[in-house]
């Protein structure tokens, strides 16, 4: 009876050295590309005609004052929702907020969701058209907003018994959150968290990375800037289509670990790095769960694992975590897919020294990351040396791992001279850093 | 239901539910007779698991647990039924076979560093957050400092951080397992120097340390050493 399938890869050297405490491992985790093997929406089954999940998409576009400068923003945006709107399949329940210090439904605008086809996609460009730029920043009141209609409203898919359903936003934002205080964000994004899932994106150069990193990790989500407005329309499209094979809802990591063991952390490392060891919540005895969000057939993530093991003997075996992907389904959780961490101590040193190269890449990477937010946060400090020192480091691992999309980015941001010295450049674009900001988190696969 | 090899209910039949040792698999080694303070680094190989948690057994007591293997009984200290002596007993109760170096952030150290004035305490911070870690010392050098990748220094014990001590040096110090399992620390010349338990040590001169002496360097970092009763 299974349905979406997964597999689960472990790449590790299980051979410790004796006394060593610390598990290392990177798995793999794949949906099994094809849905055709799904049976159609029977019992036990993810639910939906397909056999997969049934969709809601929420834009959120942002109408503050700041839309209007430069003057083609506004226009802009309007044209990214409406290609976005475009993508949207038939069937699909959909809807379209408006961002200001407060939040008001565009379409349809009492507040519900439509379902998308010919005219409804129709009407919803009609409204989104009319949208002019006059007032404040609000972000929570937006998440609340969307959250409302996704749950509330009663023609909903959410509300169709044994159906589960892919929630999922895009925001679109060019300002800081200035109309309400941090706290009340924190709050909004508390809500929503595990209830939709949300891509956030910034248009020129006067918002905060930090502000929309914290939304989208919170909520599953990817983070970008789109420096110039007439990218948006491109990006929006794209973001759609991605969030359209996201079919599998609520997938769970879940990670068994053996008594008087702890997670040490838990993050995906690819495509993008996300530290989710905060986000455990507990699943029986000696396990948790970690939300992944939802997943296209075929789409493949990468997490490290790291467990910190009370150790056995020299030549004993022990389970150091049993990782399992769960779906959350209308007939309870259901295991779709399993991987072994396991450990074995050993005196052999040429087994207990070798270090395995996907956890050793994905160490470089996750420290890439760091590095780069460190040294841009230092350059803004005016700590021109902890810039210089981190930014080098991080110019040395993009280089060490051919990452070459990071490797570029921070290019415009320092330059390496003939002889490898690594210095800040004096005139940096602020679309140029935030790029590279937001993007650090991104990382390279060692194998397809 | 299966059971473990330590005495476990497990459901799963390849790897324990409760303590993940391999099912069915534990090799029958020769059943360890009373460790008498053994010299050896290297203890009895864990054949036999505690039965009160399942640890692996590396000594008299099992050091998750506290059980003590010898008499049969509970964890010293946690109980009446503790062996005599054995509370929190001081190091020479046991076979203190090894060490342990806590990392953390001294704030008093910190401010004496910044009130001494150095050429750069102007921009020096403690850390808003720095989480205590823990380096069990295997011998017979463990290095003090700050990874370099381009220098080929890996210390053991790499305070790169986050949070980054900007004053400790690359290759800071060096802590020695010497032969009779007593430790030293040596300054081979850092650039800020390293103080043991306040008091600033000699350049390139072996300092005795024992249990709880902490040593202080860079501009907040406190490593305290731990006696491990392995």
């Amino acid at each position: 009876m299974s349905q979406a399938d997964f597999t689960v890869d472990v790449f590790q050297n299980e051979y410790l050295p004796e006394g060593s405490r610390d598990v290392n491992a990177i798995v793999t985790v794949t949906s099994v590309a094809d849905p055709a093997s799904a049976p159609p929406g029977g019992p036990g089954g993810l639910g939906g005609p397909s056999g997969l999940s049934e969709l809601a998409e929420i834009i959120i576009i942002d109408c503050s004052g700041s839309m209007n400068a430069p003057p083609g923003k506004i226009a802009e945006a309007r044209a990214a929702t409406a290609a976005a709107v475009d993508v949207i399949r038939d069937g699909v329940a959909f809807a379209v907020i408006a961002g200001t210090e407060t939040a008001r439904p565009v379409f349809p605008q009492d507040g519900s969701m439509a379902i998308a086809g010919p005219q409804t996609r129709q009407a919803a460009k009609k409204a989104v058209g009319g949208l002019r730029p006059a007032g404040g920043t609000a972000i929570g009141q937006w998440l609340r907003l969307a959250h409302q209609i996704f749950t509330e409203d009663p023609a909903g898919p959410g509300h169709h018994p044994g159906h589960t359903q892919v929630r999922h936003a895009i925001l679109l934002t060019d300002g800081k959150n200035q109309h309400e205080t941090p706290e009340q964000l924190a709050g909004a994004i508390a809500v929503c968290e595990g209830v939709f899932s949300c891509d956030c994106r910034g248009v020129g150069t006067d918002w905060e990375v930090a502000e929309l990193r914290r939304i989208s990790a919170a909520l599953l989500g990817t983070v970008d800037i789109v420096p110039d407005p007439g990218g948006l329309a491109a990006d929006f499209e794209a973001m759609m289509e991605t969030a359209m094979g996201k079919q599998i809802a609520d997938v769970a990591l879940r990670v068994w670990t053996p008594q008087h063991a702890s997670i040490r952390f838990i993050k995906q490392v690819a495509p993008a790095i996300e530290d989710l060891t905060g986000r455990r919540s507990p699943a029986g005895p000696q396990a948790g769960d970690y939300p992944t969000g939802a997943w296209a057939p075929g789409e493949s993530r990468d997490y490290h694992v790291c467990v910190e093991v009370s150790p056995a003997g020299v030549g004993q075996e022990m389970l150091a975590a049993r990782v399992s992907l769960v779906a959350a389904t209308p007939s309870g959780p259901q295991v779709l897919g399993q991987g072994l961490v396991r450990a074995l101590w050993t005196d052999d040193e040429a087994l207990s020294t070798r270090i395995n190269p996907h956890v050793a890449h994905y160490t470089g990477q996750a420290e890439l990351a760091e590095v780069i937010q460190e040294g841009l946060q230092a350059r803004k400090e005016g700590d021109e040396d902890t810039a210089t020192a981190k930014l080098s480091r991080a110019v040395a691992l993009a280089s060490e791992a051919g990452n070459e999309g990071t490797a570029k980015l921070l290019a415009k941001v320092v330059e390496v001279d003939a002889t490898g010295t690594v210095r800040l450049r004096k005139k940096v674009e602020d679309a140029d850093e935030m790029a590279l900001d937001t993007r650090s988190t991104k990382t390279v696969r060692t194998r397809k | 239901m299966l059971t473990c090899p330590a005495g476990h209910d497990s459901a799963s039949s390849d790897f324990c539910d409760v303590c993940g040792m391999r099912m069915g698999g534990a090799p029958e080694a020769a059943s360890p007779v009373a460790p008498e303070a053994a010299p050896s680094q290297e203890p009895e190989p864990a054949a036999d698991p505690c039965p009160r948690c399942g640890t692996g057994r590396s000594g008299q007591f099992c050091e998750v647990c506290g059980f003590d293997f010898e008499s049969r009984s509970g964890s010293p200290g946690a109980t009446g039924a503790a062996v005599p002596g054995s509370g929190s007993a001081p190091a020479g109760a046991r076979t203190a076979t090894g060490w342990v170096a806590e990392v953390a952030a001294d704030r008093a150290y910190f401010d004496k560093v910044v009130a001494q004035g150095g050429a750069d305490a102007g921009t020096l911070r403690f850390p808003a957050y720095c989480p205590r870690r823990r380096f069990r010392l295997t011998g017979p050098e463990v290095r003090i400092g700050r990874r370099s990748v381009q220098r080929g220094i890996e210390p053991e014990i790499d305070l790169t951080g986050p949070p980054a001590d900007p004053g400790v040096s690359r290759m800071h110090a060096v802590l020695i397992l010497e032969p009779d399992g007593s430790l030293t620390v040596i300054d081979p010349g850092s650039e800020n120097g390293t103080l043991v338990n306040g008091s600033e040590i000699p350049v390139g001169v072996k300092v005795p340390l024992a249990e709880g002496d902490s040593i202080q360097l860079g501009a907040w970092t406190v490593i305290t050493i731990r006696a491990a009763h392995i």
